[in-house]
């Protein structure tokens, strides 16, 4: 998966010195990562074989890390295409559960009238749509009023947690739940089909073809090629005569339209329904995904199993441990320390 | 009355904004960005409230918070400064770390009764009608943030290390030619600007929620990196800013209270508006306000 033109130019000991140094932030990471552990009184050893053995332990460990891998890719994706152009979507937060919305919002609509496949691919386009809406209002904003897109990514997640919580208390609530509040169960049109496994769904697989795909357009249309000379160089796009308005206004909306369809497989392949908190933290392990894989779709596809495992690891940790389930957001941060502050150190961005 | 609510409200919530938004503009002003402020804040929160517990002094476990923080932003500094790792990117990973950290470190404090820092009501001046609710019965933090902008924007505009910090930001190889090294200054100010976002973190715990939850700073730290550009990184106009986050929110309280027929839900994402309509409205006179270096950045 290394990047063939990136790696081209490399010698070979430039080659040997970047998996040594890609090593170290790994075992580095997980060394402080132990240490922390060992503060809070608990095993480091037994912590970090807690938290491989569930996030790969057996064939259903591995199909967890997939399944939570799946909205991470498309989260990550989001952050990917913008980013060719020179622009920061750290919105995925929101997109994605606006992505989950829109779909439930569909599922509802149709009421089981329609076939299974008609009602998912709906589904999916309602979920796009929605997230892409999101992530089109901050660039819009930044096209016409000069506002910053990494400023009004950020706040308008709080804003789309707010609508999530609002329709599962309000509107869309399932008057059948009690203490915890969540909306009706989607009907059975409107669940992804299971592939293997117990769980593993059709999305992960749709996830894996759209990183391609992705990776297609970016590296071989003439669209992708202007996004990067775009985001190298903004005034030698101008200069070209490129659309510059369209051409980042677009690459927001198509990454705004990923999150979303990531939001719409979660909750069409997983969750089932809306409740508050549905991908709480996703959208921004997404956008440090993406930079663990300097933009390239492809590396997405590990960056996003990587950081997936270590999700379905902390369940693990919590299990073995008694540790919250948020101690691994300490790891993932410590990785990505290492890799931005060392393994990546000088190597082209 | 709605207003004295509302304007209470809007100060007693506003200090835990006001000093990471004074810390940011210092951060900005010496050419960093951090949006590991909420992170900054967060571990700010956790740690007053913790070591408030465990010695019994709120003021220890204020300046514990303000220690923490600090120590959060060092390390964002030495990223994005001897590391040369990029700010935003950095940032959030800082804030990623903290999330995980208070998870990790928060747990067994959940619940707990705090020390807290209690309101000191100013003799004479907290009896008078309307002002004295508003402005003269408060937590000591809360009158030290008062003063906190002007003096911040003293030492920037009126002071030599305030013109180096300056300098740091608009014009590094000016600063290098005369033989101050720029990374030096932006060590220093981002993490005096980490322990300022410490400080309102350890407020926000200690004296206005008086609880410790995780992720309780629900994007206030980022709010105050979007009030650097309101206040067009002036300490200053950061009040005006602070204020208005916290008095939407304790509006938004009080139309709760009272029925609005708005659902409470939904009332809730007015701060978050608030905040993204006035920089909306104020961008395209901000574009130029900002340190020339930073542009450099983002």
């Amino acid at each position: 998966m290394s990047g063939t033109t990136a790696m081209s130019g490399v010698s070979v000991p430039d080659r040997v010195g970047s998996v040594a140094r890609w090593s170290a932030a790994f075992v580095g990471s997980l060394f402080v990562f132990g240490l922390f552990v060992a503060a809070r009184g608990e095993d480091p050893i037994d912590a970090i074989r807690a938290i491989i053995e569930s996030a790969v332990g057996d064939a259903d460990a591995l199909g967890e890390t997939a399944i939570r891998a799946t909205p991470l890719l498309l989260g990550a994706l989001a952050v990917a295409v913008p980013a060719r152009a020179g622009l920061f979507n750290i919105g995925g937060e929101g997109q994605l559960a606006l992505g989950a919305v829109g779909a439930v919002g569909m599922s509802q609509m149709l009421g089981g009238s329609a076939p299974t496949f008609v009602t998912l691919i709906l589904m999916a386009l309602a979920g796009a749509a929605a997230g892409a809406v999101w992530a089109g209002g901050a660039a819009v904003l930044r096209e016409v009023f000069g506002t910053n897109e990494i400023i009004t990514t950020l706040l308008l997640n709080y804003v789309a947690a707010i609508i999530v919580t609002w329709l599962v208390f309000e509107p869309w609530k399932d008057p059948a739940s009690l203490g915890q509040a969540y909306s009706v169960e989607l009907d059975g049109r409107s669940r992804l089909p299971v592939i293997t496994g117990n769980r593993v769904h059709l999305g992960v697989i749709v996830a894996l073809l759209i990183a391609v795909v992705i990776w297609l357009v970016l590296a071989r249309t003439r669209w992708g090629f202007r996004l990067r000379v775009l985001g190298g160089n903004p005034e030698a796009g101008r200069r070209a005569g490129f659309g510059v308005v369209g051409l980042t206004t677009g690459a927001m909306v198509l990454g705004g339209a990923l999150a979303g369809l990531g939001g719409m497989i979660e909750v069409a392949g997983v969750e089932g329904r809306l409740r508050p908190g549905i991908l709480v933290g996703f959208g921004y392990t997404a956008f440090l995904a993406s930079w663990l894989a300097k933009h390239d779709p492809l590396r997405a596809i590990a960056a996003s199993l990587l950081l997936g495992g270590i999700i379905v690891g902390g369940f693990g940790l919590k299990i073995a441990t008694g540790l919250s389930g948020g101690a691994v957001d300490v790891l993932t941060a410590l990785i990505l320390l290492g890799v931005l502050g060392f393994a990546q150190f000088r190597e082209a961005i | 009355m709605l207003l004295e609510s509302v304007l209470t409200g809007a100060v007693r919530g506003g200090t835990s904004i006001l000093f990471p938004t004074i810390g940011e503009v210092i951060a900005e002003r010496s050419g960093v960005v951090n949006l590991g402020t909420e992170g900054c804040m967060l571990t700010g929160a956790l740690t007053a409230y913790a070591v408030g517990i465990e010695t019994g002094s709120a003021w220890l476990g204020v300046l514990a918070g303000v220690a923490a923080g600090g120590a959060l932003a060092a390390l964002h500094a030495f990223m994005v400064i001897t590391r040369k790792s990029n700010q935003i990117a950095t940032g959030l990973v800082i804030t990623f770390l903290a999330l995980g950290l208070t998870s990790l470190f928060g747990q067994d404090y959940v619940g707990q009764g705090v020390n807290a820092l209690e309101p000191v009501s100013i003799p004479g001046l907290a009896d008078l009608p309307f002002f004295g609710p508003v402005l003269f019965d408060h937590d000591v933090l809360t009158y030290a943030s008062f003063a906190a902008g002007p003096l911040a924007w003293w030492v920037l505009f009126r002071t030599r290390i305030g013109m180096t910090v300056r300098a740091a930001g608009e014009r590094p190889e000016v600063l290098e030619a005369f033989g101050t090294s720029p990374a030096l200054v932006r060590y220093g100010a981002v993490i005096v600007g980490g322990m300022l976002a410490g400080l309102g973190g350890a407020q926000l715990s200690t004296a206005f929620t008086l609880n410790w939850s995780e992720n309780m700073t629900v994007g206030r730290g980022f709010v105050a990196v979007a009030l650097v550009i309101f206040a067009a990184w002036d300490p200053r106009k950061a009040m005006a800013g602070a204020y208005l986050f916290s008095g939407s929110i304790s509006l938004q309280l009080q139309l709760q209270a009272r029925g609005s027929g708005i659902s409470r839900y939904l009332l809730e994402a007015v701060p978050y508006l608030a905040v993204i309509a006035v920089l909306v409205l104020l961008s395209s006179r901000r574009r130029h306000a900002g340190p020339e270096s930073l542009s450099r950045v983002i």
